[in-house]
């Protein structure tokens, strides 16, 4: 097990290893997948859940970016087929007159290792799709627009939104990010998911957001929000590294 | 149709009404400019009226390519009406903004905004989707707001109870949720006290900054206009969207881990670099690149100390001669907090530092001047002279006939004092056309002044710029620059429909600048950006796409990119040419207002110090290295030191008009060539008011 095979993956409440997860999940287990890493293990939470872990997650760096949120134009495009802000479901937020940087934040679904959003959705509209590598994405034929996940997200914003479908009469519908897996306007014909292209990493004229394979750091930010910079945003003028 | 809202808001203001046209009464200008002169042409009758009069009509306007993935024109809103900054008449005219207001708008369900009348008193204007209120300035004491400080009231206000950083509902709970705050266009203190310098801003630094549109919002007692949107913008074709914008960015745009140059430039190419113009540079603290809404390569940045919060270009170079790099990023703040036109404010300061130290600034005629040189290159120094030029006073608080005068204008201030015709010839008031500041050297980028001229206002369009900055950039270093001068001409005279192939049309040789080939030259870019930039609102800074240094063959994608991305949003089968040709219709439009309002070809010329005088100081380089062909052999040559013939640029105006199917002895339009465009109902109000031209 490598160095970071020990950081810490599961969120605050349990401040579990990625160690100890793979000794419990002995324990618990319920499958392990073809290629026997941790991506394709389950997790079992105390003993009643068993939500697999995603096989992609999104890593961003907001000191990076430009703002242009070409990222959320292009999600609400394949996923949808229009450009709007309120259907993405990647959040860039700023403020023109603050200080870098603060002025600029990326809040982007972390496709939690213990997702309270699949937890609580009482109609299991939200699962972990095994079909995409386990990531968590809605079945909108199941969803009833309750607005639980929206309301048990731990982060702000909440990385599910309630927005009406036109598809389902204008009712409401949960939208969140599935790494592109369920994106009828993709431009690639072998389409997104852990195993394609995602519409915000291709997009992004900067590379401030990538995708990963690899269970980022549960714990804080720091997993998620990450350094993407390097040599030659140096050469552009622009602080190349966390220490600048 | 995709790409459209369906609807444009009117407001009366002298009435408080709150309406809408449907776009497609309008949607065969496609959008931008085009809607907005023909609404101007329709809404205004009389069109000799002053820009301060309530009759004034001023648009703003989208495109179909806003609020979308359609890279670097996405943001932008156009905004026209009559100005109230050229001299002697305050042309019809336009000026343009990025950021995101017209995305917002779009969000919201408008493709513009029509800004009919005048206040009874002061008003902001608050949209959230299809609820539009016209709302009072007192309970928020907007009015008297710096910009900025406006722009945060109002999103606090519209917020509505819950926080930034969240999703909110300012819509109402019906209206759907969004992250985002208002975009919001502002004037400060400069509109409301209707200084010809005012501006419109918009978040930090994004300024319709030509025009004195500020001055206009202020007389008709409007302070701002706030849009929060939730909805959407349909796609005709949304895969085929993102399939162009990903073919661009991989065979057009900058690479990052291949970079080419590490600069920012008015080019489709350029890295997502600041162009700041600041004297010392740019400051060495941590900072991001900036970018309008969909742009694939930022031209500003935001700051760890926030001063200098996405200033670029011209709102950058104000002030070159403070005592410090923060000294002139703070004077860029202020021109932008208090809502002035960075270009007059630059080239206006530079006339006063002149007169004052040629010791003329004392003369009888000159009112006492309450700035204290002493202090030259001071912070203190350059807020009192801000606020002289937005309070039209001492700077101070008190009364001064100085500041009142400059707060009109540099031409206009230097005519109360008997000194305009003096000192414009002399070259120290330096505004070479219309009353309007110098941008590029005419005498050798003949195209930007003669555009200027013959036009309404500094065209400030940069799209053969680049020739002239990698020629002369090569030469001062030493370097072979990366094209030959007759490759150049080659990739960017055949990307000129209806012209293309005349390689003359980029011979700047003095043998040519008063040339059909020229005129033709002129013609284009006339077209070109009123359409491609100023209708559809290809940003100005990134397009076109004419010579791009990552292909092999050097050839960027302007003619080819532009009408795909026009079917990915619309469906339109729209070539580049139909648009060059849209772009004639809309300028013989415009052509039309302006013969309306006055416009003789007799008024159409320099300042004497043009055809006079070689340029002491050529504006931003040394020497204008330019395509020319001397004595047969295309070359790279500098065209700055040299004058302007008088009598032959008559000569060329007679070509120009006589290309453009005008009267050459009046320059008034004709009826036929009017009539060829679909514009009857022009040439009938020309007609009523003796302004027809001769067959």
């Amino acid at each position: 097990m490598s160095d970071q095979d020990e950081k810490t993956i599961n969120n605050e409440d349990s401040g579990i290893s990625r160690r100890r997860f793979l000794k419990l999940s002995k324990d618990m287990i319920a499958g392990i997948g073809a290629g026997g890493v941790l991506t394709s293990l389950v997790w079992v939470k105390k003993g009643i859940a068993t939500i697999p872990v995603s096989e992609g997650y999104l890593l961003v760096d907001f000191k990076k970016c430009q703002g242009c949120v070409s990222c959320m134009l292009a999600c609400s495009l394949v996923h949808e087929g229009v450009e709007s802000l309120s259907l993405s479901r990647i959040q860039i937020m700023q403020n023109s007159f603050d200080s870098f940087p603060d002025d600029l934040t990326i809040e982007q679904c972390r496709q939690c290792v213990d997702p309270p959003c699949v937890k609580e959705c009482p109609t299991d509209a939200l699962e972990a799709n095994a079909k995409y590598g386990n990531v968590r994405m809605v079945d909108k034929e199941k969803c009833i627009g309750c607005g639980t996940c929206y309301e048990v997200c731990p982060y702000t914003p909440s990385r599910a939104v309630l927005a009406a479908d036109k598809d389902y009469d204008g009712e409401l519908k949960s939208l969140k990010c599935d790494l592109c897996a369920n994106t009828p306007f993709h431009w690639d014909e072998a389409g997104g998911g852990p195993d394609g292209k995602q519409a915000c990493v291709e997009v992004c004229p900067v590379g401030a957001i990538k995708f990963t394979k690899e269970i980022p750091q549960q714990k804080g930010d720091d997993g998620y929000k990450v350094d993407l910079r390097g040599r030659n945003w140096g050469r552009l003028g622009y602080p190349n590294s966390e220490k600048e | 149709m995709n790409g459209y809202a369906e609807k444009i808001l009117t407001l009366d203001l002298t009435e408080r009404k709150v309406g809408a046209i449907p776009t497609s009464e309008y949607q065969h200008w496609m959008g931008g400019h085009g809607m907005g002169s023909a609404i101007f042409f329709d809404l205004v009758k009389d069109k000799t009226i002053d820009g301060f009069n309530p009759a004034n009509v001023v648009t703003m306007m989208t495109s179909p390519l806003s609020a979308t993935l359609v890279p670097a024109a996405s943001g932008r809103t156009e905004v026209q009406g009559i100005g109230v900054q050229s001299y002697p008449i305050g042309w019809f005219t336009r000026s343009n903004l990025g950021g995101r207001f017209s995305g917002m708008l779009k969000f919201a369900g408008w493709d513009g905004i029509v800004i009919q009348g005048k206040a009874d008193k002061p008003v902001w204007i608050d949209i959230r989707n299809g609820n539009v209120r016209i709302r009072d300035c007192a309970p928020l004491s907007l009015w008297g707001k710096e910009t900025w400080d406006c722009q945060e009231t109002i999103w606090e206000y519209v917020l509505s109870g819950g926080k930034y950083g969240d999703w909110n509902s300012p819509t109402g709970k019906e209206g759907g949720k969004t992250t985002q705050r208002p975009a919001v266009v502002t004037i400060g203190p400069a509109g409301e006290n209707q200084s010809r310098l005012a501006c419109l801003i918009h978040d930090a630094s994004n300024a319709a900054g030509q025009g004195g549109f500020g001055a206009v919002f202020g007389s008709k007692n409007l302070k701002a206009i706030s849009v929060i949107g939730t909805g959407q913008v349909g796609i005709n074709n949304p895969k085929m969207l993102i399939a162009t914008r990903l073919w661009q960015k991989e065979n057009y745009a900058f690479d990052l881990a291949h970079l080419r140059e590490t600069w920012g430039s008015f080019q489709f190419q350029s890295p997502p670099a600041p162009i700041i113009e600041w004297a010392k540079g740019r400051p060495n603290i941590g900072q991001r690149p900036q970018a309008c809404l969909g742009c694939h390569s930022g031209c500003r940045a935001r700051y760890k100390d926030a001063s200098g919060n996405e200033a670029s270009c011209i709102s950058s170079a104000f002030y070159g001669d403070a005592l410090s790099l923060d000294i002139q990023r703070s004077a860029s703040d202020l021109i932008n907090r208090y809502g002035l036109n960075a270009v007059e404010m630059t080239l206006g300061l530079v006339y006063i530092r002149i007169l004052q130290m040629t010791r003329r600034l004392k003369t009888a005629k000159i009112p006492d001047c309450p700035l204290d040189f002493s202090k030259y290159g001071s912070k203190e120094f350059v807020e009192q002279f801000v606020k002289m030029l937005a309070y039209g006073n001492d700077g101070k608080g008190d009364e001064s006939q100085f500041g009142r005068d400059i707060s009109g204008g540099f031409v206009r201030a230097a005519e109360k004092w008997g000194r305009r015709k003096q000192d414009l010839d002399s070259g120290i008031l330096a505004f070479p056309y219309w009353g309007i500041p110098i941008h590029k050297e005419p005498r050798a980028q003949v195209y930007w002044g003669y555009g200027t001229l013959l036009g309404d206002r500094d065209i400030n369009e940069h799209d053969f710029d680049w020739i002239k900055w990698e020629a002369s950039n090569a030469k001062s270093s030493g370097r072979e620059p990366s094209l030959t001068a007759k490759e150049v001409v080659k990739i960017v005279t055949d990307k000129m429909v209806p012209f293309q192939g005349d390689l003359d049309m980029l011979d700047f040789s003095e043998n040519n600048i008063y040339s059909e080939h020229m005129a033709k030259m002129v013609s284009w870019q006339r077209y070109y950006t009123r359409f491609w930039k100023q209708s559809m609102l290809f940003c100005d800074s990134r397009w076109p796409d004419f010579v791009n240094i990552h292909r092999p063959d050097k050839i960027g994608s302007t003619g080819i990119a532009e009408p795909k991305y026009v079917k990915a949003v619309t469906g339109m089968d729209f070539s580049f040419r139909d648009g060059v040709d849209l772009g004639r219709k809309i300028w013989n439009l415009d052509h039309a207002i302006w013969t309306l309002q006055g416009r003789h070809r007799d008024m159409v010329h320099f300042v004497d110090n043009v055809y006079e005088k070689i340029p002491l100081f050529p504006v931003d380089v040394r020497n204008a290295y330019m395509p020319g062909k001397e004595n047969g052999k295309w070359d790279y040559y500098g065209y700055s030191r040299r004058k302007l013939d008088k009598n032959k640029f008559d000569e060329f105006k007679t070509r120009f008009y006589r290309l453009q199917g005008w009267d050459t002895s009046s320059g008034y339009p004709k009826r036929s060539t009017l009539e060829s465009l679909g514009l009857d109902y022009v040439a009938d109000e020309l007609e009523e008011n003796n302004k027809l031209g001769k067959e």
